[in-house]
């Protein structure tokens, strides 16, 4: 059989073998291998439940092999082979694993056992003996909130040993593949669209004129962190620079000021880069000073361009000489909450890295600024250089959820 | 999270992809197995308008010898190299690295090239190749160039690519005859990023120790001389004179503030030497799991 899928803008025609029938569709490039076979192809067998990788439940078989359709595009898939649960009805080893998976109760909901069965069908022709602990290994990468595992452990061991008992061997299968992910095909054709900006991508954060979100005078970070340095300048020197809006802002790469409706207010925000993490915030600030103790506090509140993410910081900021060496000490001490997509990560230890590195950057250029220099350039740098004081806590979190996202805070189950 | 839309090129050739990437600019990412950028790009943490697929491209999914080195084309997978289609440096050394990595779903598709220009902190082949004194072979559509992998990282997810860059290969020196492999991934979940972890090469032909301490929130932390570590002794029996104390103290002053991360850094790190085992030539062998 054949099926062929009508067109659609900005697609891509790919054509691809699914549980063994040929499909030729226009395939929009963002859409994964998951939602291609479940909306397009109506074979909702395969489950999604991270789509980051994570979960396994759309497993399915990409040229013979595991793999993660929720991390693998459609459109990137020109030439292979797929095969989804659907297409196992008539596996022989799938056959069998049904058979023990019911027998072993290894399954309640089932939500996760399309993705188990994939994952179970790859142990059983690669492992030789009902090794426990190697079953286990195996099954790391799929996660099932009824059975507790005992029940698939066992009924995969109990596959496992039958055939072996049978005399069919395991192993060899995946010697003589090709090189390189699977699914991966060099294209027939040489192919280059057009025009590289045919797709018009994402606005530019700096340039959406959302309206500035509202600063809560009463919040309570849920986050806390402490930074100092040292200026060689005297401390009323210092405390003067702090209260100077634009200048601050010129020394801290990524912000951007775009007017102050009142001295003790600021509307602006921050543009951040972590990696290949770009995030822009804008909001409001509002500044209190203390003349006579010299320290300050920044309160502010902003968020990211779709108003997906959402953060509230305060910086208060304390002024004082060091007698013995004749410097400035400043001392920053940071709260801040993040809502939205981007709180679901980060990660302590990188955000330290990533302050260090940002006040030392911000001292220096305040230095310079102290010192008659002219301003420096107010841009994000690229690479690892997240501007960024009040934010790079941000990436704290950030990161903390990206590990548990990916696996290395682990979804505990 | 679906990701937001984007174009998608998918070139025959390096060249190709190379020009590509240079007219794409900031607009264009090269996208390997996509098993790092995947999420993010579902989580919308990365917006591209232009995705370079650069996995079908047979240049970058070979393999070959350079003299005593072993060339892997950025292209290849961790499953390649669990499974033994690319020749080991050594017995099992990178087959056993490989098979630690995340699940095999994930190294199904994962390459290793992906794996470097992500440039994690707490990725299994940073501290490994780093340890193995591995080079990075990077294009330009102007030029080639090979970077050592210890100045090819320059922080947590930055590395020294240069816009209009993409790695094409990886070059792994031979382990010397006689010397020891070590490797301790420490997580919760097997699969999961580490915690902590440490690789090290010892060769006792010429009284060497190379460690690598990764998963710290820095680039891998490369020990030279590591029988500083030790103590004074300097022979193969050394290791039961690991000294917790100078550990501590070098990790400290590599940043690390927790005294509960140092211990635990510390521990991975005398495991692995421990544990470091003769390496002989090449046997590739299978592993499953
Ligand atoms: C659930 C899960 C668990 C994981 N656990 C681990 C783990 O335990 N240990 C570990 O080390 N890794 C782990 N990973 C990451 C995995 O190893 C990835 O395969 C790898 O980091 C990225 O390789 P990739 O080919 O998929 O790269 P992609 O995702 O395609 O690309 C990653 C980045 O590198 C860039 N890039 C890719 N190739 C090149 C190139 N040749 N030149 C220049 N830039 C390039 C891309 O633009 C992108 O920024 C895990 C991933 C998942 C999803
Ligand atoms: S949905 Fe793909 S792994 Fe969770
Ligand atoms: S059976 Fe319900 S999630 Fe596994």
């Amino acid at each position: 059989m054949s099926v062929v899928l009508a067109s659609r803008p900005h697609a891509r025609r790919a054509r691809l073998t699914v549980n063994g029938d040929t499909v030729e569709a226009d395939i929009e490039p963002r859409t994964h291998l998951a939602d291609f076979v479940r909306d397009d192809l109506h074979l909702t067998g395969t489950h999604l439940g991270c789509e980051h990788g994570v979960c396994g439940a759309c497993t399915i078989l990409l040229d013979g092999e595991p793999a993660r359709s929720c991390l693998t595009f459609a459109a990137a898939c020109d030439g292979a082979d797929v095969v989804t649960i659907e297409g196992l009805d008539d596996d022989a080893v799938a056959a069998e694993l049904r058979a023990a998976f019911t027998r072993e109760h290894a399954l309640q909901c089932g939500f996760c056992t399309p993705g188990m069965l994939v994952a179970a069908r790859d142990l059983v022709l690669r492992l030789s003996e009902p090794d426990e602990r190697r079953v286990r290994l195996g099954l790391s990468g799929n996660l099932c909130r009824c059975t507790g595992y005992a029940g698939i452990v066992r009924a995969v061991m109990a596959v496992i040993a039958d055939r072996q008992a049978r005399g069919e061997t395991a192993g060899g299968h995946e010697a003589s593949r090709m090189l390189g992910p699977v699914g991966a095909h060099c294209p027939s054709v040489e192919d280059v669209p057009a025009s590289l900006h045919a797709v018009s991508g994402p606005e530019s954060a700096a340039g959406t004129k959302a309206p500035p979100i509202p600063v809560d005078g009463t919040f309570s970070p849920a986050h806390r962190f402490r930074q100092t340095f040292t200026v060689a300048f005297p401390p009323e020197d210092v405390f003067a620079l702090f209260g100077e809006v634009e200048a601050v802002a010129a020394c801290l790469p990524g912000a951007f000021v775009e007017h102050l409706p009142a001295p003790d207010r600021i509307v602006g925000g921050l543009r951040v880069q972590l990696g290949p993490i770009r995030a822009s915030f804008r909001g409001q600030a509002v500044i209190e000073r203390d003349e006579a103790a010299r320290t300050g506090r920044i309160l502010g509140a902003g968020a990211d361009a779709g108003g997906r993410s959402a953060t509230q910081g305060e910086i208060r900021y304390a002024v004082t000489p060091d007698e013995t060496t004749g410097t400035t000490s400043v001392t920053l001490d940071v709260g801040y909450t993040l809502k939205g997509p981007l709180a679901q990560f980060g990660r302590p230890g990188l955000v330290r890295d990533i302050a260090s590195r940002l006040t030392s950057s911000f001292a220096g250029n305040l230095e310079a600024r102290l010192a008659g220099a002219p301003a420096t350039r107010n841009d994000v740098p690229s690479g690892l250089n997240p501007a960024r004081l009040l934010f790079s806590l941000a990436f704290d979190r950030l990161m903390r959820g990206w590990r548990r996202l990916i696996g290395r805070d682990g979804p505990r189950s | 999270m679906k990701p937001a839309r984007f174009a998608l090129a998918r070139p025959r050739d390096l060249e190709t992809a190379l020009s590509l990437l240079a007219e794409a600019g900031e607009a264009g990412k090269i996208m390997a197995g996509g098993q790092s950028l995947g999420p993010m790009l579902n989580l919308r943490l990365v917006e591209p308008e232009l995705v370079i697929d650069i996995a079908g491209i047979e240049e970058l999914r070979r393999f070959g010898h350079e003299g005593d080195r072993l060339v892997i084309g950025a292209c290849i997978t961790h499953a390649d190299i669990e499974d033994g289609r690319v020749p080991d440096i050594g017995d099992g050394v990178l087959a056993r690295v490989a098979s630690g990595i995340a699940y095999r779903a994930v190294r199904n598709r994962g390459t290793l090239g992906g794996s470097l220009a992500h440039a994690d902190p707490a990725a299994d082949w940073l501290t490994t190749l780093m340890a193995l004194d591995a080079m990075v072979e990077v294009a330009s559509k102007a030029a080639r160039r090979r970077v050592p992998l210890g100045s090819f990282v320059t922080g947590a997810l930055a590395t020294a690519l240069e816009p209009g860059e993409l790695i094409t290969a990886l070059h792994v020196p031979a382990i010397a005859k006689g010397a020891r492999f070590g490797f301790v991934k420490h997580c919760r979940k097997v699969g999961e990023f580490a915690h902590a972890m440490s690789a090290v090469v010892i060769d006792p032909e010429r009284d060497r120790l190379r460690a690598v301490t990764g998963a710290i929130d820095a680039p891998p932390l490369v020990i030279e001389d590591a029988h500083a570590l030790l103590g004074k002794t300097r022979s193969s029996g050394s290791v039961r004179r690991f000294d917790p104390g100078i550990v501590d103290a070098a990790f400290q002053t590599a940043g690390i503030e927790d005294a509960v991360d140092r211990h635990v850094h510390a521990t991975v790190l005398r495991r692995a030497i421990e544990n470091a085992w003769p390496v002989m030539p090449d046997r590739s062998r299978r592993q499953a799991a």
